[in-house]
């Protein structure tokens, strides 16, 4: 550490030296220095005041214009030049100037056009990020930052229209898209995500920013592999005036109006704006369209105030927040949209008391508070500093149950493929002769015994399936019944209408309860730029953040119940194995399946806490310097960080289980309990017990090079390396019930040299390689990029059928490499058309077989050592080297042709193609113990592919992983995975997404608008925004593969004797998929004044 | 300019009202005038005994080609353990009421309801085979149910009839298959239940009727096989009755169990491991109930069935430490309790008897100390726990 920090300190003083000798040209130097100046200003003839630059095509030479779109060049060539001007939001302009020599030339005022198409888009896209978390099991694939798109044709062409395909920028997970505000980094600490549902609505709030290109140099950030983006918020930068909205739509919600007025620069040096916005949809009680059973309801407020004053200062003052309440839709199975016939099915709601009613409720608001201060201490140097604080409520309902059946609609018991559990033999087909062979299956056998099969629906029914039985459930399922596909409500009421009866003082049987996941964050951001030193501009940043994660759950309805009773039901019902692992007292039974133990039973009404009521402590600090060096021929920039960042959970309630699992490991008791094991153990009831902190220091450095061939071909080369600290939810086993962290952790912790410190560490090497070219004609880039990934971390969770209770699996050791092409050109054809290409090729896939620990979250064992001694968890090898990474379509390319008129028409045409877009595996169908029998810590597995069922009349089982005939071993592929025989091969196998109809891998897109300028400087713009106009409804856009394997009980038998059996059912537990959405419209009237 | 700043406040005031849900607990179950409504508009309310009277045949109407289908489930003496009879999906609907008799909670009814109807001051009851887990949670105790019965089947399984749904056990994994595989009475599936199943009012445990029988008169006065299935599910109380500690042996008849006490020494510790004295040691995922003997000062004894996955399988049956022994059957009270019969030659079950009471859980136990050890007289059994 101590040499990371001497390098750090090298840098900047190596910085300061240079600063001493790098002295600007001085007009003794350069008696007449050659100048270019001018001012960019919007059709209304106001200032472009969002991030603009202006670039001399043949000299290499840019500058950015100040917030009046006033810019300057100085020390120029003298020559025939174009000067291309690009700002955020408007269309790029070419301007053709001579440039004479030893004079200020001035080009007058430049008018930039609105690009209207952008401005629509950009409402669209932060509606699509809230759709995408519509899912927060944890399984749902997020958008990239798309908002985030920047003047690169790459990115304008891709953050929107590749949206629909859930493309993500070089395949990367949303926490490595870097959000700022005013320079406070404003992805969480917790998550490492951003909410873009925190500006919901707020369209203006979110207009001026600055992007930067994954690994290039920024100059408010250090930035990383991702994209970065600063949002700019302070108040000069929106156009004086109102501006009042309108907007119908049939995505998430229906409408929208907005308003905003911004007052311009005054002259007393204040500015202002003020914006509010509200989004609605009444619940959709109509089946099979986009947003059944959803409603919308959100407003959103954003204020911003500045000051400038003389001696350039400049003060801001911003707010803005958005409360939303929106309901949810869920992945389902093949089977289900195929049964409902739509992909628009939505299990998670139900009619109540007649009226439409969704169970899962998200509520959210994040008010956030910012004050920034910027000092322009000389044209060359200029100080920004910012704090800001926010709190973000968001929390999300869900049903749940006691002691009462499964209330999901499509649960797998419920649909009509549960019926063909059992009916299949070892090879996976329906079953045509019974193993008695005495032809107990309906129908009649040919001469060989065989009964032909029978379809219903399409689907082939077993001789050995009830049909009237399946064909009711099926018709059920597609006459959209509403018990049967819908929640019942009630129902759900009736039974805990009942209960009250029966157990007044018992648990209610149905509750909907809100699982609350806060966090405030108070920030700090200091940043210094001086570019004085002629060829050298040296930045310089601090980044400081105290973010707290709140979480608990609450009683949200007890549905015309009681009461609710605060234990845990999995807990209770495991509580004969929990006890007989090692005989506890009827006391510590009774604890096990307590939420908080000082406090047994607790009856709990709507609005209190249960179950868990933890914070997550952390802390994090950023110091970075940067170097960039510009010269006629080629660009230099290099950058250094230190990160600091501290985890710790603490948490007023000692769950059940945390306390038994101390109890069976005594000796790690503080590693469930915390720092307070000794008064938990001696009955000391605490109000707040402590875990431990986890202190981590990770460096980064990176650089990068640019080659200007001439004004209009430049190379580009990145690089970077760092280390990145795990994340508060990526370290603990299970933060709901204890404070135990991953194994890598507690190697950190007590590390003796480098290679354990950074053992809990990610390692990230990558870089790419850009060829720009800008031609008046054509212009785009070629990009290759390569990044490794070393040492990744995950947390999975899910219910094992063989353990029968919850477990919990943590994931190590994960290497992956991202590699591929990304390739943009847009060209004019005329003055009116441009044609605009895109591709994306990459091949992100993992690189190593990660090492998992997996345990039960009650503690329960999982079988008995050759000692006697209970197996608690066990450590096991996942097959996961080449496999895919599962973060959207790897290759994806797309056509646009757009018209612009000067009467200023646009419209577009978008055709997108996607393709390599994978299912993302489950871990647990990929231990190396189910194909070889045994696990990497030398533990047997009971019931591996090794000893599958039979499917034959006798207790026996066979082998499903392939051998060589000649030698017997296990047959590879070429990542070293066994492979498996039909249909067990299906279980553990990543699926591609693509459809196997080219035609359905294309999307369409369209859009048409127009700017009508009225009297007054008043205006009216109406744009139509079509996605996917020709209703392709077989896009996959992502989905899973369930932990879950079908396993059924060789009777008889022992766990010791091997008892469990996988059986043929490949279809038991399917992958649950995210299709992107069939045609949808956003269309939008703007009015300024 | 003003207008149409309070419009835009308007509206944004208009869209902030949450959806309320007015439910009203009577809507949410029928009335007796419901019932009579329903039923006359739809078809006809059947008895229990009229249901299985009017519809369950002796073979079942099920199989085309019964002759396969008796090969396997007879009990020896031509009678058919397993029989499939379909209800008509279609046509006037079928209707049956009952009240819920059982309680999962324990871990004893297993997706498995049993129903009491009270007709002419008698009992009639059925199971009804569903594939709910939990059922409790949305059918409790004393729950009435009015059940539209088209397009289900009634069968039986080891002659016990049940409201079902046909299906086939392909499991190949279970103990001697062979002589399992085949059509059965299935789980009814849960869609099907909501569909099917009305409640009617609310819970009421005190209308169920239990039958006040000795051990005598449960093993004895039902041998006709055909009348004995209306006696299944039949709620009984017997008293004056006790756990002797034996287990109903499959050749050896009642016998002891083997209690290993630690201190003591007594017990073979690794015979206690499987045959320890508790409600239902485990049959390593077998499935099929334990049993435990009652006795009565008759000297009559039937069993008293406990699922392995019950909650207090694991809980010693009562018995008392006297001078260093195990001594059974000093707690003496009474068992209430649902009737089973039993009826199965597939020869794996180590139980001979075909009668067979199933608690739900230990509070339909209510056993005193009788005196004659150490604990005084009238002293309430209370449950332990073995722990290995």
């Amino acid at each position: 550490m101590k040499k990371t920090l001497f390098f750090l300190l090298a840098l900047c003083g190596a910085t300061l030296s240079i600063q001493a000798q790098q002295n600007p040209p001085t007009s003794d130097q350069y008696s007449s220095p050659t100048r270019l100046v001018g001012k960019i200003v919007n059709e209304n003839g106001e200032p472009v005041s969002s991030y603009t630059t202006v670039t001399l095509g043949n000299q290499n030479i840019s500058t950015t214009a100040n917030e009046r779109g006033e810019f300057t060049l100085s020390y120029l060539e003298a020559m025939d030049e174009e000067v291309i001007i690009e700002s955020e939001g408007y269309l790029s302009n070419i301007v053709l100037v001579q440039l004479l020599g030893g004079q200020t030339n001035d080009m007058g005022t430049v008018t930039l056009y609105t690009d209207l198409s952008r401005a629509a888009q950009e409402e669209v896209l932060l509606n699509l990020v809230e759709a995408d978390l519509n899912d927060d099991e944890g399984k749902s694939q997020s958008v990239s930052s798309a908002s985030s798109a920047s003047q690169d044709v790459f990115n304008t062409t891709t953050s929107f229209a590749w949206s629909t395909g859930r493309y993500r920028n070089r395949g990367y997970e949303n926490y490595y898209e870097k959000n700022y505000i005013n320079g406070l980094a404003f992805n969480t600490a917790e998550r490492g995500t951003f909410s873009f549902s925190s500006m919901g609505g707020l369209n203006d709030a979110s207009r001026n920013k600055e992007v930067v290109n994954n690994i290039e140099a920024a100059n408010f950030t250090f930035g990383g592999i991702g994209m970065s983006t600063n949002y700019m918020m302070d108040a000069s930068r929106y156009a004086q005036g109102w501006k009042v909205g309108v907007a119908g739509t049939n995505r998430q919600y229906k409408g929208r109006v907005n308003a905003t007025y911004a007052s311009g620069p005054l002259n007393s040096g204040w500015s202002f704006i003020a914006q509010i916005a509200w989004r609605y949809s009444p619940y959709i009680d109509q089946k099979g369209i986009i947003g059944e059973g959803i409603s919308y309801n959100s407003g959103g407020y954003f204020l911003s105030a500045q000051k400038d004053w003389q001696n350039g200062h400049r003060l801001s003052l911003i707010t803005f927040g958005a409360p939303t309440e929106r309901g949810q839709s869920g992945a389902v199975t093949q089977e289900v949209y195929d049964l409902t016939g739509s992909i628009n099915y939505n299990p998670y709601w139900g009619y109540c008391n007649g009226k439409v009613r969704n169970s899962r409720i998200v509520r959210s608001f994040d008010p956030t508070a910012i004050v920034s201060y910027e000092w322009q201490i000389d044209p060359q140097q200029k100080l920004r500093a910012a704090v800001g604080y926010h709190y973000a409520w968001y929390s999300n309902s869900a049903l749940t149950f006691y002691n009462a059946p499964d209330p999901r609609p499509d649960y797998y018991r419920n649909l009509p493929s549960f019926l063909y559990d059992g009916q299949l033999n070892a090879n996976g087909q329906l079953i045509s002769i019974d193993n008695t062979a005495l032809m107990n299956p309906l129908g009649t056998p040919d001469e060989n015994g065989y009964l032909a099969e029978q379809t219903y629906n399409g689907n082939i029914v077993g001789r050995t399936m009830d049909m009237a039985t399946y064909q009711t459930l099926t018709d059920l399922w597609k006459a959209r019944d509403n018990k049967t596909t819908q929640i019942d409500w009630d129902a759900l009421y009736a039974a805990n209408q009942a209960n009250n009866i029966s157990d007044p003082n018992g648990s209610a049987s149905y509750m909907q309860e809100r699982r609350h996941n806060d966090i405030q964050e108070g920030l700090l951001n200091i940043n210094y730029a001086n570019s004085k030193f002629g060829h050298l501009k040296i930045t310089a940043g601090l980044d400081a953040k105290y973010a707290q994660g709140i979480h608990y759950k609450s009683v949200d309805d007890l549905l015309g119940g009681n009461q609710w009773i605060d234990v845990d039901p999995f807990a209770e019902r495991d509580i004969k194995d929990l006890a007989t692992n090692i005989g506890l007292s009827q006391e510590g039974i009774e604890n096990v399946k307590q939420n908080d133990i000082f406090h047994h039973n607790l009856a709990k009404k709507e609005g209190d806490r249960f179950g868990y009521n933890y914070y997550m402590n952390m802390v994090q600090a950023n110091v970075w310097a940067q170097n960039e060096w510009t010269f006629n021929e080629f660009d230099l920039y290099y950058a250094l960080k230190v990160a600091y960042s501290s985890i710790q959970r603490t948490t007023t309630m000692v769950n059940g289980r945390a306390w038994y699992l101390a109890q069976i490991n005594y000796a790690e008791a503080d590693k469930y309990l915390g720092q307070n094991a000794n008064d938990i153990f001696s009955g000391k009831e605490l109000p707040l017990y402590k875990g431990f902190a986890h202190h981590f220091i990770d460096p980064a450095f990176k650089l990068g090079f640019t080659y200007k061939i001439n004004g209009r071909n430049r190379i580009k080369f990145n690089a970077i390396a760092q280390t990145e600290a795990p994340l508060a939810r990526d370290i603990y086993i299970s933060s709901r019930v204890h404070d135990r962290v991953l194994n890598t952790v507690y190697t950190h912790d007590q590390a003796k040299n480098m290679a354990e410190y950074y053992a809990a560490s990610q390692k990230i090497v990558g870089g790419d390689l850009t060829y720009d070219f800008n031609f008046p004609v054509i212009r785009g880039r070629l990009t290759a990029f390569y990044t490794q990934f070393f040492d990744g971390a995950e947390m999975n969770g899910y219910y094992d059928d063989q353990a029968r209770t919850f477990v919990n699996q943590t994931l190590g050791g994960i290497n992956r490499v991202h590699r591929g092409v990304e390739a943009a050109a847009a060209v004019k054809l005329g003055t009116m058309f441009t044609l605009t290409g895109a591709v994306n090729a990459s091949d992100n896939r993992y690189t190593s077989n990660a090492i998992a620990v997996t345990s039960a979250e009650n503690g329960m064992a999982f079988g008995t050592k050759s000692d006697g001694s209970p197996i608690l968890e066990y450590t096991d090898s996942i097959y996961m080297n080449g496999l895919r990474v599962a973060n959207g379509p790897q290759l994806t390319a797309s056509l646009k042709l757009s018209f612009f008129h000067s009467k200023m028409w646009f419209a577009d045409i978008t055709c997108t193609y996607y393709d390599w877009n994978y299912l993302d595996i489950a871990p647990s169908r990929r231990m190396m113990g189910l194909y070889t029998g045994t696990r990497a810590d030398g533990t047997t597995v009971n019931g591996s592919y090794r000893t599958v069922s039979s499917g034959v009349n006798d207790q026996s089982t066979i082998n499903a992983v392939m051998l060589d005939e000649q030698t017997g071993e296990m047959i590879l592929d070429k990542f070293g995975t066994p492979q498996l025989m039909y249909p067990y091969n299906l279980m553990a196998s990543q699926e591609s997404l693509a459809s196997t109809n080219v035609w359905n891998r294309f999307i369409f897109d369209l859009s048409v608008g127009k700017l009508i300028y009225l009297p007054n400087r008043q205006q009216l713009s109406i744009n139509l925004s079509v996605s996917n106009f020709t209703n392709n409804t077989k896009l996959r856009t992502g989905g899973y593969q369930q932990a879950r394997l079908p396993r059924g009980n060789i009777q008889g038998k022992t766990e010791e004797e091997g008892n469990s059996v996988i059986m043929p059912n490949a279809w038991k537990f399917p992958s649950k998929y995210y299709y992107a959405w069939g045609t949808n419209f956003y269309l939008s009237l703007t009015y300024k004044f | 300019m003003k207008a149409r700043k309070y419009l835009i406040l308007a509206i944004l005031a208009a869209g902030m009202t949450a959806c309320t849900y007015d439910v009203q607990p009577e809507k949410l179950y029928l009335s007796e005038e419901g019932v009579a409504e329903l039923v006359a508009s739809d078809g006809k309310l059947y008895t229990i005994n009229e249901l299985l009277d009017t519809f369950m045949t002796e073979e079942g109407n099920y199989l085309s080609d019964t002759s396969l289908y008796r090969t396997r489930a007879t009990n020896g003496n031509g009678i058919y353990l397993y029989s499939i009879d379909t209800l008509p999906s279609t046509g006037p609907g079928i209707y049956i009421r009952g009240r819920v008799a059982t309680d999962d909670y324990g871990g004893n009814f297993y997706k498995a309801l049993v129903i009491q109807q009270i007709v002419d001051g008698k009992q009639q009851c059925m199971r009804l085979s569903i594939d709910l887990g939990s059922a409790s949670g949305m059918y409790p105790r004393g729950q009435e149910l009015l059940i539209r019965c088209n397009g289900l089947a009634i069968g039986r399984y080891a002659n016990q009839p049940q409201l079902c749904v046909p299906s086939y056990n392909n499991n190949t994994n279970a103990n001697k298959a062979g002589e399992k595989v085949g059509w059965n009475p299935g789980r009814i599936p849960a869609p099907l239940c909501r569909k099917n199943f009305k409640h009617i009012g609310t819970p009421d445990e005190s209308k169920l009727q239990y039958d006040e029988v000795t051990i005598a008169e449960c093993i004895a006065n039902y041998t006709d096989i055909v009348g004995a299935r209306k006696i299944d599910g039949r709620l009984v109380i017997l008293k004056n009755v006790w756990f002797d500690g034996k287990y109903n042996d499959q050749k050896n008849g009642p016998t002891l169990c083997v209690h290993y006490n630690s201190e003591t020494g007594e017990g073979n510790p690794e015979v206690a491991d499987s045959n320890a004295d508790v409600f239902a040691p485990t049959t390593n995922n077998m499935g099929f109930p334990q049993s435990r003997c009652i006795t009565d000062a008759s000297g009559k004894w039937t069993l008293v069935s406990t699922s392995e996955y019950a909650k207090y399988a694991h809980y010693y049956l009562p018995y008392e430490e006297i001078g260093g022994k195990i001594v059974y059957g000093t707690y003496k009270g009474t068992i209430r309790g649902i009737l089973g019969y039993y009826m199965d030659n597939a020869g794996y079950d180590p139980d001979q008897a075909k009668w067979a009471i199933s608690i739900c859980d230990l509070g339909d136990l209510d056993l005193k100390a009788d005196g004659s050890g150490n604990v005084p007289a009238g002293t309430p059994w209370v449950p332990e726990e073995w722990v290995k």
